[in-house]
């Protein structure tokens, strides 16, 4: 169906009872908008990137020295990468940027504390395996194999290890 | 699996059954998780993500949820919309590259996505209002992943997620619901602003960003830390009884003071899409909300709740095309619609069965 006014294609349709009969007006969304109809079919965009943001300024305010530049040992973001992609790296990107990350959450969530599900199994603790990882990384990059090797079997072994 | 089957069927959660289904469509709770000694999906390597993939895929095929695992990477584009169209996958987990799928269970009432925003993306659905009962569900599959899998989980933060947004509990529970009274009346947006003031999002028919297609909006929380997941439930399970009622109360009136209007309306609507020989994806979304309302306030009495439920989803351009199973572009895919719709609501056998 296309819009009334000018042969877009329609995406407002409405019924309105004019002089008893019932009419159906087709628009578009910019000729229903110049005609001052109000689209309440549309929930509020919640442009929820853009609140992170916005808690990201209140709370760390513009990004100077140590914290702008800290990097975590594990994935290698600094929060300048995070505050730009508005994804965290991996879990112990918590630990190293907890006191910016902290004060968002608090806002966020009106909480800084978990209440709720507790996973039944012992919680590995990520961090050295992690750390391997990056290195692991650094040695595929640098072509250094025997290295790489080495550090897969490790990671094997200490999985395998937490479990036993 | 195969997804031309599909194509003949629809999840358990649109069957227009359940309890408050004139209103309430589905309930909807997932939760992100991650394993805890790998980078998130967005800083994984490749190999990263074949290791998540190996591992997540050994853990779901041992639950007892016979849950049937799609490489979402080896698919074709038509088949992973098809999948989006579902609400089987995301459009993030759609867009995005690298090893990644989806398992899959009987009915289509749980699935879960490996590599999306966090490794994994737990979800089951249920029609109507059952949030308990999808939350039995989904933690039980929660609890026997975890049998198998670290989970990354910090004591004070709980699990740990790709976004803080969803850091705690990593739930989100949703009830999508079709409001046309409550829209017509434009009543909607006083709807919208007091969930805002209780913390809640209102979302279109496929997640954050989309357009309220039909008249669906899915509510759903937005806080994640700090509230168990009872407790997030709860919340839900306590406002959405408020907004059926809001809907009801709208129809009402609708009926008591416009009858004639919206009987003209509604019969309209089904005219339309039973006669139609070029219809687009909008239009036929909102007349067949007409038509569902029609069937709920008794004014349509010979079509099924179950059949409108099923039609918003196969009308759209994925399923259009493999249910005709060729490629089509947007004006055969308008035309194909109309006779798919003039098929499906003309009396006769159903045509999917020939």
């Amino acid at each position: 169906m296309t819009c009334e006014q000018c042969r877009d294609d329609a995406t407002v349709h409405l019924s309105e009872t004019i002089d008893g009969k019932p009419k159906e007006i087709h628009l578009c969304g910019v000729c229903a908008r110049k005609a001052g109809i109000r689209l309440p079919k549309t929930p509020p965009d919640l442009a929820l990137d853009a609140v992170i943001q916005g808690l990201i300024t209140a709370n760390v305010g513009e990004l100077v020295g140590a914290l702008a530049q800290k990097e975590c040992p594990c994935c290698e973001i600094t929060f300048r990468d995070y505050r730009t992609n508005l994804r965290l790296g991996c879990p112990v990107d918590y630990r190293i940027f907890g006191t910016a990350l902290l004060p968002m959450l608090k806002q966020f969530h009106q909480a800084t504390r978990h209440v709720g599900k507790i996973p039944a199994r012992r919680s590995i603790d990520p961090e050295p395996i992690l750390r391997m990882r990056a290195d692991l990384r650094g040695a595929v990059a640098t072509e250094n194999f025997e290295r790489a090797a080495q550090l897969r079997d490790e990671i094997r072994l200490r999985l395998r290890t937490f479990h036993e | 699996m195969n997804l031309d089957d599909l194509t003949r069927t629809s999840g358990e959660w649109l069957r227009g059954a359940g309890p408050e289904s004139d209103i309430v469509i589905c309930s909807r709770i997932r939760l992100a998780r991650n394993l805890a000694t790998y980078p998130f999906t967005n800083r994984a390597t490749r190999s990263d993500k074949t290791e998540i993939e190996r591992e997540a895929k050994a853990a779901l095929a041992k639950t007892s949820f016979q849950l049937e695992y799609l490489d979402v990477h080896a698919l074709n584009p038509l088949d992973r919309q098809f999948l989006v169209e579902r609400q089987l996958i995301s459009r993030e987990l759609m867009q995005s590259e690298g090893p990644r799928g989806v398992a899959i269970g009987p009915e289509e009432n749980m699935s879960v996505m490996v590599n999306e925003e966090d490794h994994l993306r737990i979800q089951a659905v249920h029609a109507g209002l059952s949030l308990y009962d999808v939350w039995e569900q989904i933690n039980l599959l929660d609890d026997q992943l975890e049998q198998q899998l670290d989970f990354a989980f910090s004591p004070q933060l709980g699990y740990l997620t790709a976004c803080p947004t969803n850091v705690g509990t990593g739930i989100r529970v949703g009830v999508m619901l079709h409001l046309p009274a409550l829209v017509q009346t434009r009543e909607i947006e006083k709807v919208f602003r007091a969930l805002h003031k209780i913390n809640l999002a209102v979302r279109g028919l496929y997640g954050e960003g989309t357009q309220a297609f039909g008249d669906f909006y899915q509510i759903s929380n937005q806080q994640t830390l700090g509230k168990s997941e009872l407790e997030l439930i709860k919340t839900l399970n306590d406002v959405i009884p408020q907004i059926i009622e809001y809907e009801r109360r709208a129809r009402k009136d609708l009926v008591d003071n416009r009858r004639q209007n919206l009987h003209d309306q509604v019969s309209r609507a089904y005219g339309v899409l039973k006669t139609a020989h070029q219809i687009s994806s909008e239009e036929t979304m909102h007349l067949l909300s007409s038509v569902r309302m029609g069937i709920n306030l008794g004014l349509i009495d010979d079509l099924e709740i179950a059949t409108v439920n099923e039609l918003f989803i196969h009308t759209q351009p994925a399923h259009l095309q493999k249910i005709q199973g060729r490629h089509l572009e947007v004006d055969d895919r308008n035309e194909a619609r109309a006779q798919y719709l003039r098929s499906r609501l003309s009396p006769g056998p159903d045509p999917r069965t020939n």
